[in-house]
This record gives structure tokens, sequence and C-alpha cells, in this order.
């Protein structure tokens, strides 16, 4: 019988968001396919914040131990989240022996307009510098996050010899499904964190969430807030306000569309929308991510959208049960076999 | 217009869009700076400063945004740059120092977002990789300019002295002997409290300037040569001086204990860093060779480095829409300012000056509205300019309005000429900014409390100062001397009325008062601003009540307090008039005030005259003036708590013949010459810039 691998996890394990959320559900997947061990670095990027909840979580439940600077790393496979943590640092202490080492990106290595999203070659530096391994890959979630890289490699040079993944280290999507409603009304709603990053203009939230619309519900609007922004038809909810399931109660349609400077990686909020039974609307390249389950547009073709759906429920339905459908290929099933096959490969033979 | 922005909210960051705004007006462009990110505690000057730049956003249309100090950028300044919505053809453009690339591409990144769009970020390191100070948050880039320094052919020295060194025993003495030296004209400059110890000292008379007095760019005009004592470069100020001077070929002396000049790369020499070492070292070795200096110097490529053409470049803005030394003007216009109190008598004597000038139609005023129908009245335009207030909630709250309408009513070729006691900050800046041919017009017989070096020492702003003479030698006293102050006969309404005239004009009065009358008694004891004249006004009134035939003219300016109490008399009548020396001239006895037009008015036409002098500390000796006159038996002196004499003179005038042996005594006097037309001479001649 085949030894099972060892797997060791080098993580920031305060990212507030996504990542955490991700790393979370992927340790799950992981420690049934080998010896899973948790390394965390103190980073000055979440100086003085606490580890997330989602991580601090799925540690207790699967009983393993979070291991924090340790001095060397050694195990089959290595496997970094997210090395954005890293930009900040001058060096990292952690020594890394590993047959494949794989550096999960997810974010975007170049943002639109092929402006860096953040020093790349810094972090891919100091990890190439810190690690001894057979290979050394990078690890796209999504198409879209992969252009960026390719188009980051074409454009820039790091010391070490870095390969792309050919498969997308997909976020997983293990959400309870809810069921669509009967009767959708123009019920509208966006969730985020409260970034500017993550809003549009203002000229074209207006055009997602106008005065006629039943409802709209701005989760996450903090910066609005602040501002004192006057929307009176807006019902504007800070950052963390209500719980998420509560704000998917209140709205049918998820009207989710950022800064056009940003572009999201993966968009694990439009999946989690999906999963709560909400028609999705984004721009098209975030919608591209989930084939067909998000609606790609542009503000101003929003409210026609929702008009349509509001005015045909079966096709409301019809368009969530789609999305549901879609989301399985984001299955922990799938996701393991995509680990697998990679802990399969023969490197250095 | 541009909207400069900076990555932090707090003074300094304030000060840097301030300096960088007001060089980018300099180049030509519209550069502004937005209302609400005004910071609640800024001094005075950097007010001055910030006024002409400042704007409600929403009220302008905008063509760029440029933000400084990129490398700190503060939630406030993303929100509020977010909030202008501005348009894709704005041009938008950041700039900072940063620590390393991740820096770069955060602050990048954060414009990004906060604007949605991408935006040009210019890293200074990489533009000006060896700044002349390393942490600053505005650009610092040299600035050519139109050049006024050395105006009277003798090199301008601006010597930079921080307080530590001025508080050494030795330094003053050694200033006050450079001073004196011929081979260039000294000014320090130092920060407040170093200025205020000059003051309290017996060298308070060197001519030195604040470090935040006037704008660097402003200053290095003046400058030839420029020196710095003290540990380093003081600050973003100074280096922005330092580089405008050097780009305008002077020469920069680095006597700091650092060599902080020398050491980044900047063209300057290096000088003695003992000051009593410097005269020599100026005299035998920088002033003989300047301007080979200075030649070498616009070749220089780190001057070239961290010039603002580079950075325009950088930022790339147009070319600048106006040429930026402004050209002679062919038909420069002369704008005479008369202040202080309500300044009617300094309007009175700016208006004969102006009539006298080669080209009256070129004259024009800025002044209060108390002064604005007598200036009309006159034929000359005015601009009107704002009184202080009770209800201000800055002391100096008029005095900005005032340099706003000033920036705006004169420019840079024009004259200035000021007629009053103290330089207001407008009036200073508003001629060593636009670099002015300006004249002052500075009565004396000053109480001896107002002659304070504090008082005088703006006089460096001006090309001349005229001394309009009293008509008695010992009412003259010079305050200053030099070859720019000139002394001029007194300045005086000159108005011959014939008895035919009189007559007429009294039958007039008799007409329109419905008043018959035999003797006219006329009484002008001011606005009752400076001083309460309502006893001595209602003594008279009774006491020409009592006199049939009289007609008793109570003649009062606009914006005078007039009590109610004067209104019931029967022979007296409360009148304003833009002719008062006609009446004068037509009346039997004239109970006066003794400012400086109505006392030499009085005595140039012969009139027979009581004066009552006004007392306030603000104001002119008046006291001293009227007794120059009682002594000579030319008037009668009565103060303001002499009312039995004041019936006796009263009587002895109109009764007893006193009025017609003054009149004969003025007859007989001899008067010096008027010098309104040298007054005006003096201003229209030797001017030129």
């Amino acid at each position: 019988m085949k030894a099972q691998p060892s797997i060791a996890y080098l993580i920031e394990p305060r990212f507030p968001g996504g990542t955490s959320s991700a790393i979370a559900s992927e340790l799950k997947v992981a420690a049934q396919l080998g010896r899973t061990s948790v390394h965390a670095v103190s980073s000055q990027m979440f100086k003085g914040q606490q580890i997330a909840p989602q991580i601090r979580n799925i540690l207790q439940e699967l009983g393993l131990e979070l291991i924090w600077d340790a001095p060397t790393i050694s195990a089959d496979l290595v496997f970094i989240h997210n090395p954005s943590f890293l930009k900040f640092e001058t060096t990292l202490s952690t020594r890394i022996i590993a047959k494949h080492l794989i550096v999960v990106a997810h974010e975007n290595f170049l943002r639109p307009a092929k402006a860096r999203a953040f020093d790349v070659a810094k972090c891919l530096n100091l990890i190439d510098n810190a690690s001894l391994a057979l290979r050394k890959s990078i690890a796209p979630i999504s198409p879209y996050n992969r252009e960026t890289i390719c188009d980051w490699f074409n454009t820039n040079q790091t010391g070490g010899k870095w390969s792309v993944l050919a498969d997308d280290w997909f976020n997983i999507c293990d959400f309870v499904m809810h069921p669509p409603t009967n009767t959708p009304a123009d019920r509208r709603g966006r969730l985020s964190r409260p970034g500017m990053e993550k809003f549009p203009t203002l000229a074209e939230m207006d055009l997602c969430f106008p005065a006629h619309a039943q409802s709209n519900v701005i989760l996450g609007a903090d910066l609005f807030m602040t501002e004192n922004l006057k929307r009176t038809h807006w019902d504007m909810i800070p950052f963390r306000g209500v719980e998420v399931d509560q704000f998917f109660e209140m709205i049918d349609f998820v009207v989710y569309f950022n800064c056009a400077t940003l572009r999201e990686s993966f968009g694990r909020i439009l999946a989690e929308g999906i999963a709560a039974g909400k028609v999705v609307i984004s721009d098209p390249q975030t919608a591209s991510v989930f084939q067909g389950a998000v609606i790609g547009t542009t503000p101003g073709d929003v409210d026609s959208i929702i008009k349509k759906f509001v005015a045909n429920p079966d096709q409301y339905r019809d368009q969530v049960k789609k999305g549901q459908d879609v989301l399985k290929i984001f299955s922990p099933e799938k996701f393991q076999l995509m680990l697998k096959s990679i802990s399969d490969q023969k490197i250095g033979h | 217009m541009i909207i400069i922005e900076a990555g932090q909210r707090n003074a300094k960051s304030f000060e840097a869009k301030v300096m960088f705004a007001a060089q980018l007006v300099q180049r030509g462009y519209s550069p502004v700076i937005d209302d609400s990110t005004f910071p609640d505690k800024t001094g005075r000057f950097l007010k001055y400063e910030a006024a002409p730049l400042l704007a409600n956003i929403s009220d302008i249309s905008t063509s760029g945004l440029i933000v400084l100090g990129a490398e700190d950028l503060c939630e406030s300044t993303l929100s509020t740059i977010r909030s202008y919505s501005l348009p894709p053809e704005t041009m938008i453009n950041a700039m900072g120092r940063f620590a390393d690339d991740q820096a770069y591409i955060a602050a990048t990144s954060k414009l990004s977002f906060a604007l949605g769009r991408e935006v040009n970020v210019v890293d200074l390191n990489e533009l000006q990789p060896r700044p002349i100070l390393e942490k600053s948050i505005s650009p610092l880039a040299a600035m050519p300019h139109h050049k006024t320094g050395a105006r009277h052919g003798t090199p301008e020295l601006f010597l930079f002295l921080p307080i530590d060194l001025l508080e050494e025993p030795e330094t003053l003495p050694v200033l006050g002997a450079m001073d004196h030296l011929a081979g260039f004209q000294l000014n320090i400059i130092t920060g407040g409290k170093g200025k205020e110890l000059v003051r309290k000292t017996k060298f308070s008379d060197l001519p030195i300037f604040g470090l935040a007095e006037l704008p660097p760019t402003a200053l290095a005009t003046l400058a030839d040569i420029a020196v710095f004592f003290g540990d380093g470069v003081p600050g973003e100020r100074m280096a922005n001086f330092s580089l405008d001077l050097l780009k305008h070929s002077g020469v920069l002396v680095d006597c700091t204990a650092s060599g902080a000049f020398v050491s980044c790369g900047a063209p300057a020499i290096r000088g003695p860093q003992n000051l009593a070492s410097l005269a020599n070292y100026l005299e035998h070795t920088v002033i003989p060779n300047r301007h080979e200096i200075g030649r070498q110097t616009q070749t220089d490529k780190w001057l070239m480095t961290n010039s603002i053409e580079r950075l325009e470049e950088a930022l790339h803005l147009p070319a600048p829409p106006t040429e930026p030394s402004p050209k002679k003007r062919t038909n420069p216009k002369t704008v005479f300012l008369p202040t202080n109190g309500n300044g009617l008598g300094h309007a009175q004597r700016c208006s004969l000056i102006a009539s006298e000038m080669p080209r009256p139609p070129d004259c024009t005023f800025a002044a209060f509205p108390s002064c604005i129908p007598l200036i009309n009245s006159k034929g000359f335009a005015c601009t009107p300019l704002v009184q202080k207030s009770e209800y201000h909630t800055e002391e100096y709250a008029n005095d900005l309005v005032n340099y706003l309408r000033l920036q705006r009513t004169v420019q840079t070729g024009d004259r200035l000429v000021f007629d009053g006691g103290y330089v207001f900050d407008s009036i200073y800046r508003t001629i060593m900014e636009k670099s002015l041919s300006a004249t002052w017009v500075r009565r004396g017989l000053w109480q001896p409390g107002q002659v304070r070096a504090s008082s005088l020492e703006r006089e460096k702003a001006f090309d001349t100062v005229i001394v309009p003479n009293e008509a008695f030698d010992e009412l003259n006293a010079a305050y200053t001397f030099g070859r720019k102050v000139h002394q001029v006969g007194p300045i005086v309404q000159q108005s011959a009325q014939g008895e035919n005239d009189r007559l007429k004009l009294r039958q007039k009065l008799t007409f329109q008062l419905g008043h018959e009358f035999d003797e006219l008694v006329i009484t002008m004891l001011g606005g009752g601003v400076a001083t309460d004249r309502s006893a001595q006004l209602q003594t008279l009134c009774a006491l020409l009540e009592r006199r049939p035939k009289c007609l008793h003219l109570i003649i009062v300016w606009p914006g005078s307090k007039v009590s109610n109490g004067l209104y019931g008399w029967k022979n007296t009548r409360v009148i304003k008039s833009k002719n008062a020396l006609a009446l004068c001239q037509a009346s039997d006895l004239l109970v006066s005030a003794v400012g400086y037009n109505s006392f030499h008015e009085i005595l140039y036409h012969g009139l027979a005259s009581i004066l009552i002098p006004q007392t306030a500390p603000f104001m002119d000796d008046q006291e001293k003036r009227a007794r120059a006159a009682s002594d000579r038996g030319l008037a009668s002196t009565v103060l303001d708590n002499e009312f039995m004499l004041l019936e006796r003179e009263i009587t002895n005038f109109l009764d007893n013949g006193k009025a017609g042996e003054i009149r004969k005594a003025l007859a007989n006097t001899d008067l010096p010459k008027a010098g309104t037309r040298d007054a005006a001479a003096l201003i229209h001649g030797g001017v030129e810039k």
C-alpha cells in the first residue's frame, strides 16, 4: 500500500475574508488525503489581528495544531496560500523543504489594465530563497486569475523557476443549497467588505440600486455611511451589521459590481448568493468563472434583467437551479480529485 | 482647474499643497485647493497664501488632479477625491517618495480604487534621486521666473540664521556690521521667535524676513545670494527658495554644519561656518565671481534634474498656458491705496496726487467704502476694500478679503501707491508677490509710541517713500533715512475762491437751507469714530444758538456718528458735502479738528479757525500741530476739555476781531511750496522695474 503523502500548509491565518474561508474548506479535504500539518507565519500585514474564525474552527474540528513561525517545514507537498501576506516582509525565516511547493495565488497578480496588484516578485523571491523543492508551482484559482498570472510572468522576472499548474485550484463551494423563491420581487442587495475597491462609481451604484426598486440592501455600506451619502431608498448596513443568512433573506437578487480597477479572482460571495437561492448579476469577466450561473452584464442593463425575472418566476427558478448545478464543479469531491492528481505526480524521476 | 490634494490632512500637508499650487500659478496653470480640506489650525501667513487658491470643488470645472505625498494616503483624502466623481477625460497624477516597490503599488492601487481608474504615479525617488530635502511632501522643483533682485545695483544677500545662532552674543554685532557694508544689501531670514528676539535689541532695524512671511517664490525673486547657517536645510519653504534662487542664476552658499546643500549635489558653494568670516568671504570670493557662478549653475545636471520642467514632463502636464516671465506692461496702471481709520484724509491726499500724475486716466483706487464717493467725485474708479468689523472672527479677516481683491486689481508691472501708517499684510504681500513698483506716502507727526521698528520694517517693500512735509519745520521728523526716502512740500488741496464766489455760496446756503444769516460758522470735528465729540458739538450748538442771524453748519463724512441731539437746534444744520473746502472758505469761523489735510487747507487758504485736536492713541499728534499754528498767532488751540475757553474764543473770533487778525497774520506768513506735483513726479519717475 502506498504511503500517504505528507502535506504542510504555510498560511497567514489572519486573512479576514475569502482566503481563510477557502483554506478552511480545503483543509477538510486535504486532511483525508495525507498527513497534514498547518504552519502559520506572523506577518506585518496582519499584525495585531486575530486568527480568522473559519481557520480556528476547522483546526479544532480536525484536531490540528497551528504551528507558528516554525524554523523548518518539511513535507512532500507544501501549500502556501495567498503569497501577498509577504509583501511587507524583508525575509521569510521559515525554511521549506518539499517535493512540490505550490503557491496558491488567491489574488490576481495584475489588476485590469495590467497594473501590478502587489509586489509579486518580492513575495515569490522570498519564498524561493527560503525553499528547497523539486518543483515550484503557482496555482491559479480561476481562469481569470490564471490570465493575470501568465501576463505577469510575461512581463516580469523572478529569481526562481516557477511553473503554473494546469488545473485551477478553485475555491470549494460546499454550501447548503437553498431553494429559490416562487415569487421573486425587485428586492436587490449586495454584500462586500467596505473598501473602495469593492464598489463601482456612485453613478453605477445608482443604476444598480434605483429608487424604483422595492428594496436595495447594501451590506458593507460603511463607506457611504461615513460620507453621509443621501440615498433614502438604500438600506445601508455596516459590514457585519447582520448575519449573511439574514441578509440573503432580505433580497431576491444579488447585484455585485466592484471598482473598475479591480476584478475578483474567484468571487466567493457570488457562489454564496447562488447557494442561497438568488439570481446573481455581475460583470461579464467575474461571471465567466461560474459558467452561466452568474449573469454577466453592465450596470445599465441590470434593471431590465431584474424586470424580466420578476415578471417570469419560472425563469427565475430555472436560473437559480442552473446556478446551483454549476456550483457542483467546485465541490469537495472535484477538489479532492484535483489534489490527488497533483499528489500522484511523479516529480524528480 | 487642477485640484491639488495631499495624502494626509495635517497642516504640513496643507502647506505643501499651497506651496506647490503657488508654483503652478507662477507657471501659468490654474490650480485650486479644495476648501473643505482647510485644516483647523493654520497660521496667519499661510491663510494669506492659501486664500487665492481655495475653491469649492463643486463650483469649478476640473481638468486635473494632482495628489502630493502619495506614499502616505489617509482615508479622508481617498474619500474626498472619490467624491469628486471626476470624468474620464480628467488628467490624474500623483507623486510621492515610496519606500519600496510595494509602497508604490499600494499607493497606485488605493488611488485607482478611489477614482475608479488608473493613475499616473510619479516616484520622486526616481525623478529626483538626490533631493534637496529627503522627506518633503511638496515635490521641491526649481522654477524659472522673473527676477527682480539687485534693485539698486547692489547684490541682495539673504542670510538664513536659526534662533540658536541669533542667541549667541557675538551674532548680532556681526550682523550689525555687515548691514553697513557697501558690497551687498543684507537681509536676514529667521523664524518668528528669532525675529522677535532681534526686535527687542538695539539691532532692531536689521532687515529681517520671517520664514513664512512671504512665499518662497516671492522671496527668491528678491535675492541674488543666499547663505544658510544651521544644521541642515531648514524645511520645505527654504528648500524651495534655494532651488528657485539657483534657477535664476543666484548664488547659494552652504555654511551649514552638515554641508547639507553641497552633499545632496546642489550647485552650492561651501562657505565658512563662522559668521564672522562671512562678510570677507562674500566680498572677496563670491561677489566678484557671482555672475560666473550663476552661469555655471545654469548648466548643472543636478539643477536640471530638480527642475519644474522635468516634473511637468513626468506629470504629463501640457506646456504652461502663458509665458512664465510677465512681459513689461506698456501702460502700467497706478493703483492708489489710502487706508487706516476711515481713510478719508489718506484718500483726499491720494486723489490730489493722482490728479497731478501725467496720465490721470491710468490711475485707479482701492479704498474703504467711506472714501469711494470722494474718490469718484474726483473722477477716479475705485475697488472697494473691506473695513475691520467686530463681527469678523479674526482681526485680519477683512484684510484677507482685501488681499484677494488687490490680487485681482493689480498686475506685475503696475505701480502701487500706499498712503497710510501701517502696511497691512494684504498690501505688503501684493507688492512683494507681484513685484510691484511701490510708493509709500507716509506723512509724519506720529505720536512717540507709534515710531517702532515693527511699524517701519515693511518699508523694505517700497521703492520710494514720500514724506509730505508739515508746513512748520518743528513738526517734521524723519523716521527712516536713505536714498529711497524723499521729502516733499505739504500735499494740500488748493482752491481759489473770489469774494463773488463766496457771496454766491452764502446766498445759495440761505436759499437752500431757508435760513437768513450774517455770520457763518463751520464745524468739522471728525467722524466721531476716533474720538467722541458730542459734548463739544452740543456746546458749540448752544453757544451759536444765542447769536441772531448765525448759521452753524456741522460737516460730517459718510460713516460719521451723528448724535440725534444735533438736529434740535434752530441755528445748526448737519450736512454732508464733497466740497467742504468751499464752505470753509465762505465761513467767518471754522472750528476744526487738526488732521493733516484740514490743517494745511486752513493755512493755505487763510481761514480763521479754532482748532480742537483729536487725541486717539493711534492718530497723529494733532495737538502739536495745532500748537504750532496757535503759537504763531495763526489759529487758536482749544483742547477737548476746555469748554470755557471755547466759549471765550468764539466771542473773540466773532465779536472781538480775532478772526480778522488771524486772517491777516496768515496772509503775511510764508508757507512752503506745496509738494503735490513733486510727489506725482516721484511716483511716475524712477519706478520702472
